[in-house]
């Protein structure tokens, strides 16, 4: 399910890159894949971690099944929508940014919760 | 939105959508017939194997002495209900020790019942479980048994499931307006069944996005818990709850069983505390052990079920102590009920048989959603023929895409019918009916797509709808037989003839299909991949 070819019959010509006025959007299947898979799953599972902040006041066995539901949302959603990425180093370059705000914002809210 | 992003989206849509298709046909067509687990468990079940309900405290010297006689009866035995009365047979099952959590296959069903002198009989049963097999078919895509790895798989279409989703919506929004609205009935029936397709996947997508998200939630939610054990919890969500830890077997004198609250103040108390609240079932668990527990099952139809089953109440079965209402319908706080709706926004349990109805005709549109979508891909890919020239020979990932859609498609459909339709008749003559309903199955639905293969889509089409039909056909003449020759062995039971009526109707649509397929393929129009191949200059597959 990773490098999923372009049909032939519908992109006819690949064009050479750097050509067009505006910057062509670059297929990238194999890489933008592996963005939406990997950093996908990251950013869900920090999305999760955030979630149980203000969860905090519930018993865990609630809270953590909720924060279990929303992983998948989170990673089909960033793969579903990561072939909007004009090419496959910038979905590497934005989703890893989202998933160090991701985290940043985690250690904060562990460090208030500490305070 | 640029034009390439949608050319994208069209081939990430295109290739999820072949990926999973096949393997999400079964899933919906299974899992369509799962809504109604209920009534064809009881049109499967022998009129001997019904029992006349009692009074509810009539059943408490069963429970009581089975519990203290049968060990193995502990861990989980269970009284059903009907009417408010008890239905006098209890049953535990005993798993394999190294059985998957959700994989019965090699679990032992035994039941305990009163004999005349008022002593317990125990027996071990061979159930049918056949509706237990259509919902295995349902939750991992028609493969045999629900262990882990076949879990995965399952997961992986359901993620494959998801993207196509989204990037289906991707490809129509541009011109949403101008092709939802559209049906396009006409000559160009490539176009006719893209329309269709796009309208039926549009109006069930909430109830899609629904069904792809909470799939792949059943099938990794254990390793996601770990991972997140370990990255947020701190290892605290693997941890037993407080309250268990600390009592050793040797703290509490051992109970005896004959000293529970009767059934009848058991549901008493639940209905109390849920008034809305009809139960179903008694499910006594660790009755001896330090923590004994009850759980009252049943339904509320005006709320949310939490479970497929439906809901439960937890309490102490000695001192009537509500210990948890998490469960219970219509009684769950916000948050446990968020999570609930999950459940039940995928089981249908909730809103009654108007739901399941809806839920039913859902299920079967996805399917056909499934096998439209491949027919599409086939045809999209199709080498037409040039204007005089002869008949092109096709390319064969075509081909066999086209054989494995009718195959696998119209082969569990038959192989679902024929082993619900033998349900009447193996009883009494084959030991160990699971067995027989699993190799049923498979037959038909190996068969099939052997057949397909050896005889290429357009040929194997028509043959292989009417033998859908007929076996869907043999659900109510089975009915029907059973009620005029009933020395035959089967039997008509007048509390399920919706499910016989159902089959009817839909072995008349199937066979109306057959009609319709039958006539293009042999008279529509030659080049086209429902075309069997005519004496024109140059016949070829």
């Amino acid at each position: 399910m990773s490098a999923v070819p372009a049909e032939s019959a519908q992109s006819p010509a690949s064009r050479p890159a750097g050509h067009a006025p505006s910057a062509p959007i670059r297929t990238d299947w194999l890489s933008k894949t592996l963005a939406g898979l990997l950093l996908g799953l990251t950013l869900a599972l920090t999305a999760s971690a955030l979630l149980m902040v203000p969860l905090a006041d519930l018993p865990l066995a609630v809270s953590g099944q909720l924060a279990m539901w929303l992983v998948p949302p989170v990673w089909l959603g960033t793969l579903s929508l990561v072939y909007f990425f004009a090419s496959g180093w910038r979905a590497w370059g934005w989703l890893s940014g989202a998933n160090v705000l991701a985290l940043g914002l985690w250690w904060l809210a562990r460090q208030g919760g500490a305070a | 939105m640029r034009a390439e992003f949608i050319r994208n989206y069209k081939s990430v849509h295109t290739w999820t959508g072949i990926l999973s298709g096949l393997a999400l046909f079964i899933a919906f067509y299974a899992g369509a017939l799962t809504v109604f687990k209920e009534p064809l468990l009881r049109w499967s079940t022998p009129p001997s194997a019904i029992l006349q309900p009692v009074p509810l405290d009539a059943a408490q010297p069963l429970i009581a002495q089975t519990l203290s006689t049968q060990p193995a009866a502990l861990r989980g035995l269970t009284m059903r209900m009907e009417d408010g009365q008890a239905i006098p047979r209890l049953e535990w099952k005993v798993r394999a020790p190294q059985a998957d959590d959700h994989d019965d296959r090699d679990s032992r069903h035994y039941a305990a019942t009163l004999a005349a002198d008022g002593s317990v009989q125990v027996s071990e049963e061979h159930p049918s479980q056949l509706v237990e097999f259509i919902d295995v078919l349902h939750r991992v895509v028609g493969l045999p048994a629900d262990i882990d790895p076949y879990r995965w798989f399952m997961g992986v279409i359901a993620a494959l499931y998801f993207v196509a989703l989204v990037s289906g919506v991707v490809v129509l929004l541009p011109s949403l307006v101008k092709d939802f609205f559209a049906l396009r009935v006409g000559k160009n029936l490539k176009r006719m069944w893209l329309d269709a397709h796009n309208v039926v996947g549009l109006v069930s997508l909430p109830f899609h996005i629904v069904m792809a998200l909470s799939a792949v939630v059943f099938a990794y939610h254990d390793q996601i818990y770990a991972v997140q054990d370990r990255m947020i919890h701190q290892g605290q969500w693997a941890q037993p709850p407080a309250s268990a830890q600390g009592s050793k077997p040797g703290d509490a004198p051992a109970r005896n069983p004959a000293d529970m609250l009767p059934p009848s103040q058991l549901v008493q108390i639940v209905q109390q505390a849920a008034p809305g609240f009809e139960p179903n079932s008694l499910q006594y668990t660790q009755a001896t052990g330090p923590r004994p527990m009850v759980r009252v099952w049943g339904k509320d139809p005006q709320a949310v079920s939490p479970r497929a089953l439906g809901g439960f109440a937890a309490l102490d079965p000695y001192s009537g102590k509500l210990l948890s209402t998490d469960y219970l319908s219509g009684q769950q706080s916000t948050p446990n009920l968020f999570i609930s709706s999950f459940f039940a926004l995928h089981m249908a349990s909730f809103g009654g048989t108007a739901v399941l109805w809806l839920y039913f005709l859902l299920g079967l549109a996805g399917a056909w959603l499934f096998y439209g979508g491949n027919l599409l891909w086939v045809e999209a890919r199709r080498k037409a023929q040039r204007k005089g020239g002869a008949m092109p020979t096709q390319r064969r990932d075509t081909a066999i895409m086209a054989a494995a859609t009718v195959g696998v498609c119209l082969g569990c459909v038959a192989g679902i019918s024929l082993t619900i339709a033998a349900a009447k008749w193996l009883p009494g003559r084959v030991e160990h009916l699971a067995s027989w309903h699993v190799g049923i199955y498979y037959t038909a639905f190996l068969a099939s797509i052997a057949w397909a293969f050896l005889r290429g889509a357009a040929r194997a089409a028509a043959p292989l709808l009417w033998l859908a039909a007929a076996c869907t056909l043999a659900i109510p003449l089975s009915t029907l037989l059973g009620w005029l020759l009933p020395a035959a062995g089967a039997w008509a039971d007048s509390a399920t003839l919706g499910v016989d009526a159902t089959a009817l109707v839909g072995s008349l649509a199937l066979a109306w299909m057959a009609k319709a397929t039958a006539r293009r393929t042999h008279h529509g129009p030659a080049d086209s991949v429902w075309a069997v191949p005519r004496k024109l200059p140059q016949p070829s597959a």
